[in-house]
């Protein structure tokens, strides 16, 4: 008798065990706001988010999860999401929500890409959004069900450099990266490009401190710690690619300026429009994730989705900046107003 | 110079949350329980630390909170290991994996899936208590530094004076060492070992805590980035003694301020190998001096009173 309870509590355990799926991860919230079912077959489409930092970490993963809130807002999808994810447990996350049909997996970042063309390859009727993806990885998906959303990490550099180039006083800035993917290192060297090429019209020679990483997007700790090492380097504009890293960051920019007593030492912000969210942010490079993902919701409605690279730049509006604060004197913003202009037609840096 | 005095700031700082888990761990196997769940009650006494400070304006009351939560969710693991007499490493994993879980769910409930950066007060260093700033390195080392981090070094000597120079101190040892030597001697070897898991939750949940109320003004998930573990393997290198202890953390510390620093001032050299930097030190540190004799030789075992 108390071996056969014994077994029945064994099989009931694993039984919950697979149901529960891996790791850290929390159970997909789903916030059913279908205004109006999107195809005529009255179909309820549904589009889920991984994401291994937190939806609010005042960076990254909350700019994207804004995103597909407003994007399915628009077209009319149920979101659900699973967030500060470790990178074990990518694939077994995707995973789960392809088990559970949802129609389209929002991947926001380069880093998913492994475990997005593994999940692709096992579930074809599935599609798969990657932001950041490389123009190669749709190409690399057998079934053809993967697109890469992918704003140009050159320009938004640019968009950063340019302003850092103009408002920086000591000639040196920074940056600081999350992990090492391919787009955080072409961020950096736009940054670094547009802001020697903005300051050598200035008269000023600018140099960007080498890229340093955190390897994490959750650690705003060693945010701190970075900021504060290239301050004492003498770095006063920073931009980032790290997410609640960067958060960290701008808390230690805020102490130092309130230390010295006026706002000396700048941030740039991305993804979003962060203006507000801290002192020093001076202006946020902004990509609206949320047209790239309305565009891909689109396609799976139509039945068009997969095998491409959908661009953002600022020609067709998907990257572009945010509100400038009052900390930028008037004849800079003017001047910066000048150099998007030329980064949009092209004649920048030429 | 200048490099190494900032280097020397960066790690007194970045030491402190350890100082408080290293002290929780110390405690707790000096009287016989190893605690490998320490990450998860410094997660949820961080989560607790910001909750609380967020919602009363007071960092202090968040730290107090965040004690009381520690000690409360070490409550689960004292009456398995000394009630039922449990393996003490399997409940210092479910506390690892529970308690960090619980804290993210309690966020989430709170905030919603409101996804806005939520920032709070921290406390104030004494520096600005006292309204100076000092410009000196001195100054800067001993001014500059909030509250916690002198109660830090406060319960380092506080600890090293228990437990060599008081006869209560010896008696906790004791329950250590040989219990049931301690138990003929009357002394009441359950009721201790419950003290130090009190200790070590409030101790554990007070350096979670200090992570939201006087380092970082936002909380998310995996704050303590695998802080306990550090703990745990400090207070091997110091031998058990408070002393030692405080070494270890502070040489944690400088070599994670170090890995930090030379990566941004260094150029062309892979970051990876300064991300090393203090993993391989652990690994040199411990081989070296790491040899268990020195613990108390009653950890891990669970005390049965009826037994010969």
């Amino acid at each position: 008798m108390k071996k056969l309870f014994a077994l029945l509590l064994t099989l009931a355990m694993v039984l919950s065990l697979a149901a529960c799926g891996g790791g850290k991860t929390e159970a997909p919230a789903s916030t059913g706001d279908s205004k109006e079912p999107a195809a005529e077959s009255g179909k309820t489409y549904k589009v889920a988010m991984i994401c291994d930092s937190s939806i609010s970490d005042g960076g990254w993963g909350m700019a994207c999860y804004n995103a597909m809130i407003a994007a399915a807002e628009k077209y009319g999808w149920e979101t659900a999401y699973s967030d500060s994810i470790d990178q074990s447990a990518y694939y077994d996350n995707i995973v789960s929500y392809c088990d559970l049909g949802y129609d389209l997996i929002y991947a926001p970042g380069n880093q998913y890409t492994d475990a997005v063309l593994q999940a692709a390859e096992e579930y074809p009727d599935i599609a798969f959004a990657l932001l950041n993806g490389a123009e190669s990885t749709p190409s690399k998906a057998a079934n053809g069900n993967v697109t890469s959303l992918l704003p140009d990490a050159t320009q938004i550099g640019w968009i950063a450099g340019a302003l850092a180039g103009l408002m920086t006083e000591s000639n040196t800035i920074a940056f600081i990266g999350g992990m090492e993917l391919d787009t955080t290192k072409g961020k950096y060297e736009g940054y670094k490009e547009a802001a020697a090429y903005v300051g050598a019209q200035e008269g000023k020679e600018v140099k960007t401190l080498d890229i340093v990483y955190s390897n994490s997007f959750s650690a705003s700790d060693k945010g701190i710690e970075f900021a504060k090492a290239m301050m004492d380097q003498g770095a006063d504009v920073f931009f980032g690619d790290a997410s609640a890293v960067d958060s960290g960051a701008r808390q230690a920019i805020d102490e130092a300026n309130a230390a010295s007593g006026s706002v000396k030492v700048y941030d740039i912000a991305q993804p979003s429009d962060s203006l507000g969210q801290n002192e020093c942010i001076i202006c946020s490079q902004v990509t609206d994730n949320s047209g790239l993902v309305g565009l891909s919701m689109e396609a799976v409605e139509n039945g068009t989705f997969g095998g491409e690279t959908i661009y953002g730049t600022l020609q067709n509006g998907v990257l572009s900046v945010g509100a400038i604060s009052d900390l930028v004197p008037t004849e800079i913003a003017e001047k910066y107003q000048g150099y998007l202009d030329q980064m949009t037609d092209g004649s920048f840096m030429k | 110079m200048d490099f190494m005095m900032n280097v020397i700031l960066s790690s007194v700082r970045m030491a402190t949350p350890l100082i408080f888990l290293a002290l929780a761990e110390l405690y707790s196997q000096r009287a016989g329980l190893v605690h490998i769940g320490l990450e998860g009650l410094a997660a949820i006494g961080s989560l607790t630390g910001f909750l609380v400070s967020l919602i009363t304006g007071s960092p202090l009351l968040g730290v107090a909170a965040g004690a009381a939560v520690g000690i409360l969710v070490n409550m689960i693991y004292a009456y398995a290991t000394i009630n039922l007499c449990a393996e003490q490493i399997v409940y210092g994993m479910a506390i690892n994996i529970f308690a960090p879980a619980l804290a993210a769910f309690i966020y989430r409930v709170y905030f919603g899936a409101g996804s806005e950066l939520v920032q709070v007060g921290l406390m104030n260093s004494l520096a600005s208590m006292l309204g100076v700033t000092p410009t000196s390195f001195i100054g800067k080392l001993f001014l500059e530094q909030t509250p916690m981090v002198y109660l830090a070094y406060a319960l380092v000597i506080f600890t090293a004076i228990y437990f060599n120079k008081t006869k209560s101190g010896l008696n906790f040892k004791a329950v250590g060492e040989y219990p049931k030597a301690a138990a003929t001697l009357g002394i009441n070897v359950v009721g201790v070992k419950y003290v130090a898991c009190v200790i070590c939750g409030a101790l554990a949940g007070m350096g979670g805590a200090y992570l939201t109320t006087c380092y970082t003004t936002t909380y998310t998930d995996g704050n303590v980035a695998g802080r306990g573990f550090i703990a745990l393997a400090a207070v091997i290198f110091g031998r058990w003694s408070a002393g030692g202890v405080l070494l270890a953390c502070l040489f944690f510390g400088f070599c994670d301020a170090l890995q930090i620093r030379l990566q941004v001032s260094s150029f062309g050299v892979p970051y990876q190998f300064f991300q090393m930097i203090p993993y391989i030190a652990t690994v040199v540190v411990l081989a070296v001096i790491g040899m268990k004799k020195a613990g108390p030789k009653g950890v891990g075992k669970p005390y049965l009173r009826e037994e010969r």
